[in-house]
């Protein structure tokens, strides 16, 4: 019961068009619907009606998180929790919001907009259920079959720790601290993989990436190759984390907001032992290959 | 919240030190603790005490499989859930069934298999340190996968025995139906992969095979070179199930288990809708790139 994995991320950007260009012709995803505002997307594997939403603003930023959860009882129960922690919930009802039903939204500590939703509408992803052949063929850029993360900054970061796991649920695989035993970054889960959600150490409601999963590590490969044939600025990558295994690349969409590919990690039972990471090899927590980190990667973010 | 995932699997060999030596030198699984006629493996990045049980018989085949549930109260409720269909329950105090084991029940199911629910198996930590671990360890031995995947057995009526396993939970992500409707194969989770137990159409208790993670397609290549290297007869592959969509090795132990090497696949929500192979395409379903299915395959089981 509860969340059991990242819906969809909603995003501000200043020009939808190019941004709008970029995410089905480099990235790949489906255009579902969009308007003269917005523009909803999905990835081929996804049977949800979309995985990222592209609003029209005049600066880059994220708009909210959401988060899917396994039952209708679910809402009421979390939003009893939300509440009780002290913070507002706002409920969405079913047609305020296109391609699902009712929802609930709030704050978080790390100050972003969460949203909780388990009614969404279905589209099927692209094989079909009869007979389907184990991969579309054809389909431009990168292509990846799903979304499978995100991360955020908080300046606070063991606050919004504590709210994500006692309030939500989430469990913690991994934590990076500080000489003081403070969390600079905390690595949450709920779909029994590394990370669905991570909250690093930097401003309150900022957005530092999202992240597309990728089969394997050729396909990493290959994401590369059109990534640089695109003339896309990569920010850091093809490389590995310590942090989760995975192998992967951060990338610049056309008005600066981080993406990642992402592959590899582990499977997590709910009774994992948190990893911890120490400051003094937070390079190799980051960048394993490196073993250092790119100023960029823990300065810029959206 | 009920069953997690595949656990451990208990296998009968006639020749207790030759199929030692593969699990540990071929397959590279870790001996946690012997008996004189059992052998306790795992696979490198599981953290429970023991994933595959070797047991000295004069046949080969499968003793029992276990799954992994989240709480204590969940075996209770598996106790009512069995006693009300009529069939009886045992159960185990913590490390009476083998060292490190957790408290457990074990029933039949209407296939004919010793089916084990455990809680609380002794967590004896993967090969990595908790902190500031490296991405994998450097003193594997053989194709060593980081863990088990998941069962395939035999079963007279798989349609009876489908029902029987989403009365715990599984959910049905593909099945093939032969032409008059009935079940030949058919797929289920816990997980939000693919498949954490299968079932085709053969006999009662019968085994055809049990399969162990790879990360992907290159570990799969790997493992092809390791398993010739050591002249371990290969059933089928490497090749691609249209099925899971996974990529694939079969090849039996010494003893004639089958066993597989597996990767890719897919994410599954537990609202996916099944995905119906029809009895023609069965070739595909099961080899994708040959589209046909040797007679090996559906004659031989242990």
């Amino acid at each position: 019961m509860g969340i059991f994995r990242l819906a969809h991320v909603d995003l501000r950007v200043p020009d939808l068009d190019l941004a709008t260009a970029y995410y089905t012709e480099v990235i790949g995803m489906q255009l579902v619907e969009g308007d003269e505002e917005s523009a909803y997307l999905k990835c081929w594997d996804e049977a949800d009606h979309h995985s990222l939403r592209l609003r029209y603003a005049s600066r880059n930023g994220l708009d909210l998180m959401s988060f899917k959860v396994e039952a209708e009882d679910d809402l009421a129960q979390l939003e009893r929790r939300v509440e009780t922690y002290g913070y507002a919930v706002r409920r969405v009802s079913k047609g305020e919001q296109v391609g699902q039903g009712e929802s609930i939204r709030f704050e978080t500590p790390s100050g972003q907009l969460m949203e909780l939703v388990h009614d969404v509408e279905k589209v099927g992803g692209l094989l079909g259920k009869l007979n389907p052949s184990p991969m579309p063929v054809g389909l431009p850029g990168i292509a990846p079959p799903r979304m499978d993360h995100m991360l955020v900054t908080a300046e606070e970061v063991g606050e919004a720790c504590r709210f994500y796991m006692d309030v939500l649920g989430f469990r913690l695989t991994e934590q990076l601290l500080d000489g003081n035993g403070h969390q600079l970054g905390v690595w949450l889960e709920r779909s029994g993989t590394p990370h669905d959600l991570a909250v690093v150490v930097g401003p309150n409601g900022g957005f530092h990436h999202m992240a597309y999963w990728l089969d394997d590590w050729d396909h990493v490969r290959k994401a590369a190759d059109i990534l640089a044939y695109n003339g896309i600025e990569l920010d850091a990558g093809p490389t590995r984390h310590g942090i989760t295994r995975g192998n992967t690349i951060y990338f610049f969409d056309p008005l600066g907001i981080r993406n990642e590919v992402f592959t590899g990690g582990y499977a997590v039972d709910p009774d994992f032992p948190t990893i911890t990471w120490t400051e003094d090899q937070f390079g190799r927590g980051l960048f394993y290959w490196e073993g250092e980190i790119n100023t960029r990667f823990l300065r810029t973010h959206t | 919240m009920g069953i997690l995932r595949l656990s451990h699997v208990e296998v009968r060999v006639p020749d207790l030190e030759l199929a030692t030596a593969y699990y540990t030198e071929v397959l590279g699984l870790i001996e946690t603790a012997r008996e004189p006629d059992r052998v306790f493996l795992k696979c490198w990045d599981e953290h429970q005490h023991h994933s595959v049980i070797l047991r000295f018989a004069p046949t080969y085949g499968l003793e029992h499989m276990g799954f992994k549930v989240e709480h204590e109260d969940d075996l209770a409720a598996a106790e009512s859930l069995v006693e009300s269909m009529g069939s009886t329950v045992k159960r185990f105090s913590p490390g009476e069934l083998a060292p490190g084991h957790g408290a457990a029940v074990r029933f039949d199911t209407p296939s004919g298999h010793v089916m084990e629910l455990v809680f609380g198996m002794q967590q004896v930590g993967n090969m990595l340190p908790r902190m500031n671990p490296a991405p994998r360890p450097q003193s594997l031995v053989g194709i060593a996968p980081p863990r088990v995947d998941h069962v395939f057995l035999t079963a007279e009526d798989v349609d009876e025995s489908t029902e029987f396993f989403q009365r715990f939970g599984f959910h049905l992500t593909e099945q093939i139906l032969a032409r008059d409707g009935h079940q030949l194969a058919t797929f289920l989770e816990r997980s939000h992969t693919p498949h954490d137990i299968a079932f085709v159409t053969g006999p009662n208790g019968g085994l055809h095979h049990f399969a162990f993670w790879l990360d992907d397609w290159n570990e799969v290549r790997t493992a092809a070179d390791t398993l010739a290297y050591h002249g371990v007869p290969i059933d089928v592959g490497p090749t691609r199930h249209g099925v899971t969509r996974g990529y694939t090795i079969y090849f039996f132990d010494p003893v004639g288990n089958r066993n597989e090497v597996f990767t890719g696949g897919y994410w599954v929500d537990p609202d996916f809708e099944t995905i119906t192979w029809t009895e023609e395409q069965m070739g595909r379903a099961i080899f994708y790139y040959e589209g046909q299915v040797n007679d090996r395959f559906f004659t031989v089981h242990s």
